[in-house]
């Protein structure tokens, strides 16, 4: 929290100059030992009012799943409900899949060919349009738009344009003369063809956390290092993306679950193919569940891609922390 | 007046928290709806416009003719295992379903569908091939009635087949041989400058769109007990080697592969002229006659020592979520009866499973040859095919099929290999 933000529930005393006191706060004049009064019992429920709706909402739609998807993970059921208790058995199932490896060894190379190329990307694109520019309010919408189309569109749109008898992308490269690429047809190009994608889907949203993030950097700051004779790479390194850590690292996370949770695109594009060399955590929990009919797998598959996530968003944490205790 | 003076009253915080109350109860109170003895039913569907008001149509007449009921037809969203598991465990399935021969098989095996077989008449199966009343049967009942059908024949450029100057067979019997058919795609692919041919997938859970030319080959997806894997025996293996020489010889397009080749990239290709033959369903006929009207011909679909075409079409079932079950399979008898097979058929265009229908009884308005060679070629499906395919493991099976097609196709793996680590990989499912 920053220094001169005050806590939001916390009643202040009057001001000098300032508007009174709405008719239900009390202020110290209230003193201690009187009864709290009709309605200052009430807004002590207020909190729980605004959060109520919420805490509702969390409690039927993410931890009672939760719960039961624990529950499931022990089971042996092809439907939902109604399954054959088998203790540790799933769990013990995934130590020996082979799919599961390679589902995991994919994730990891689709994680880790997404996330950086996007912040990065995204970065570079917020940086360029946080400087007066003609048209820029028209270039970050146009960077933004993939951000907005759904997933099953974009794979739609996609596996037209990197169909390789005749989509666009093989047409641009024999017009420049090259060879046309097996885009995705071929093991050995279909997951670098996928990044390319969700990363071209994910640049505008990185984009526009940043040039928030930049516009709250204090121009003070800048005016100062270039006075002091910081060029622009080191003004860039020493002073700007200090100062977007924590954006970075919120972004960092986003991103990371964003892509552990990339099914549409991949889904319509390849189906996970060709062979297993596209097939995600995600995908695979998905075919577990509908196309094996191995619930109780499917909700272990799970809990471990929750498992990741929440060491993911740990080490948010504990990086926002650090970040916002160096500023 | 003052303009500082209010002109109406302020509704007070109890006025207000009692007028949402009271409508709250009231909203309450309708939503219940008052004690009716009238017995819904509802129907899902596929998303296919014109088959939905067929359904409706179909069953406006059923329920003139039951009063008391009504019922209303619903469409099938997403994907299907996804969205009617769900349903199924909340018990708000719809009363019946409109469900494939491959989807079937676990369904009626785990409880969530009915023995409907009290309720439909018993001359049915006499108007159904053994086969097609397979897909719904089971030892211990009836658990759909297949309504429609359909499969695979060959579609051709017909320019490019006068320029090859080969005759089109005009009987299943005449049927092109392997063989024959890799040299007739030979020479359409020198002539269109791309490929020979293309196969009809719509994406990974198609796969088994592939199963026939295994039949084709005299082999089998399962043993003759239904539950065997045996696709390492000699001829599966050589189904396997006979597919992987259409995208080794450059005859078949890589983008046209059961996972990678979803959609229609072989009507595609078909349609923008890049081969010459296609091996699909009579989905084809409508976007053919719309991107090259008259310049395709049909005939039979390819064959080798034996005869197979892909399993299409779609049953109607009752699930477990009905309360009115008797209702409900007498409303698929009455859908599945001859009379309103032949209007479902007209309307939507597709091919009956009854088999005393052909294509002067239905009356298409367009294509009656091409939709009679269809149904001619029906009558070459498999009972063993029928029988993998409805089986209780085929979802699991078939995306172990898809897998190893793949990796086949695409040279990591020989057919061997590949025959031996698929029937590992199915082992491991019906094992289960």
């Amino acid at each position: 929290m920053s220094r001169n933000a005050e806590p939001l529930l916390q009643e202040s005393p009057p001001r000098p100059g300032g508007r009174a006191p709405h008719r239900g706060a009390r202020g110290p004049a209230g003193g201690a030992g009187h009864a709290p009064s009709a309605s200052g019992r009430r807004s002590r429920w207020v909190p729980y009012a605004f959060v109520g709706p919420a805490g509702l909402l969390f409690l039927g739609f993410s931890l009672v799943p939760i719960v039961i998807a624990v529950a499931l993970s022990f089971q042996d059921t092809a439907t939902l409900g109604e399954g054959e208790w088998v203790g540790a058995a799933n769990y013990a199932t995934m130590t020996s899949d082979p799919l599961l490896r390679t589902a995991l060894l994919n994730t990891l190379v689709f994680t880790v060919g997404t996330v950086p190329t996007a912040m990065v990307v995204g970065l570079a694109l917020a940086i360029a349009l946080n400087r007066p520019l003609p048209g820029r309010a028209a270039l970050r919408a146009l960077f933004f738009v993939p951000m907005v189309a759904a997933g099953v569109v974009v794979g739609v749109i996609m596996s037209w344009i990197f169909n390789p008898d005749y989509g666009v992308a093989n047409n641009a490269l024999e017009a420049l003369g090259l060879d046309g690429l097996p885009w995705l047809t071929s093991p050995r190009t279909a997951m670098l063809t996928l990044v390319l994608v969700v990363v071209w889907t994910r640049i505008g949203f990185c984009m526009v956390i940043y040039l928030g993030a930049l516009q709250s950097i204090p121009s003070e700051l800048r005016e100062a290092a270039a006075i002091d004779g910081a060029g622009r790479w080191q003004r860039l390194r020493r002073l700007t993306v200090p100062m977007l850590a924590p954006t970075t690292s919120i972004l960092l996370i986003l991103n990371v679950v964003f892509s552990l949770q990339a099914f549409d695109v991949i889904y319509v594009m390849t189906g996970g193919g060709p062979g297993f060399s596209t097939t995600v955590l995600i995908q695979y929990v998905f075919r577990s569940a509908f196309a094996d009919a191995r619930m109780g797998y499917a909700a272990a598959l799970g809990l471990l891609l929750t498992a990741v996530l929440l060491v993911f968003t740990l080490l948010r944490q504990h990086a926002t922390k650090r970040a916002e205790d160096l500023l | 007046m003052d303009p500082q003076t209010p002109t109406r009253r302020r509704l007070s915080r109890r006025a207000f928290i009692a007028v949402a109350g009271i409508s709250v109860a009231g909203a309450l109170a309708a939503c219940s709806g008052a004690p009716t003895t009238t017995k819904h039913l509802r129907l899902s569907s596929w998303n296919i416009p014109l088959d939905l008001e067929s359904y409706q149509a179909i069953a406006d007449e059923f329920v003139a003719a039951h009063p008391g009921t009504s019922v209303a037809v619903e469409v099938t969203t997403g994907q299907f295992h996804q969205w009617f598991i769900s349903r199924l465990a909340a018990d708000l399935a719809p009363d019946i379903i409109r469900i494939t021969p491959q989807q079937i098989g676990r369904y009626a095996a785990n409880g969530s569908l009915l023995d409907i077989s009290g309720q439909v008449p018993a001359d049915f199966q006499r108007d159904y091939s053994e086969a097609f009343w397979a897909i719904g049967a089971r030892e211990d009942g009836l658990y759909g009635v297949f309504q429609h059908t359909d499969n695979f024949i060959t579609y051709y450029d017909k320019k490019v087949v006068e320029q090859i100057g080969v005759d089109v067979p005009q009987s299943l019997d005449e049927a092109w041989r392997w063989d024959e058919f890799l040299e007739i795609a030979r020479e359409a692919r020198r002539i269109t400058g791309g490929y020979g041919f293309g196969y009809g997938w719509g994406g990974p859970e198609t796969a088994y769109r592939w199963l026939p030319i295994v039949y084709q080959a005299g082999g089998s997806f399962l043993g003759d007990d239904g539950a065997t894997p045996s696709m390492d025996s000699e001829a599966a293996v050589r189904a396997l080697e006979f597919g992987r020489s259409w995208y080794r010889d450059g005859l078949v397009s890589h983008a046209n592969m059961s996972k990678s080749g979803g959609g229609a990239v072989a009507r595609d290709l078909f349609l923008t002229g890049q081969i010459g033959l296609l091996l699909d369903n009579p989905e084809s006929i409508a976007p053919l006659d719309e991107g090259r009207p008259d310049e395709w011909g049909t005939t039979y679909m390819i064959r080798d020592v034996g005869e197979a075409s892909d399993l299409g079409g779609n049953a109607l079932a009752v699930t477990k979520s009905t309360k009115h079950p008797e209702l409900a399979a007498e409303l698929v008898a009455h859908i599945t009866s001859r009379e309103k097979v032949v209007e479902f058929c007209r309307r939507g265009n597709w091919l009956p499973a009854r088999s005393s229908l052909d294509a002067g009884d239905i009356g298409y308005e367009r294509h009656a040859g091409t939709m009679q060679q269809f149904i001619d070629q029906a009558t070459t499906i498999p009972l063993s095919m029928v029988r993998a395919e409805s089986g209780e493991y085929f979802s699991s099976l078939n995306a172990v099929f898809a897998d190893y097609l793949d990796l086949c196709f695409l040279g990591e793996l020989t057919p061997a290999e590949c025959g031996t680590q698929m029937t590992e990989a199915m082992r491991s499912v019906t094992e289960r």
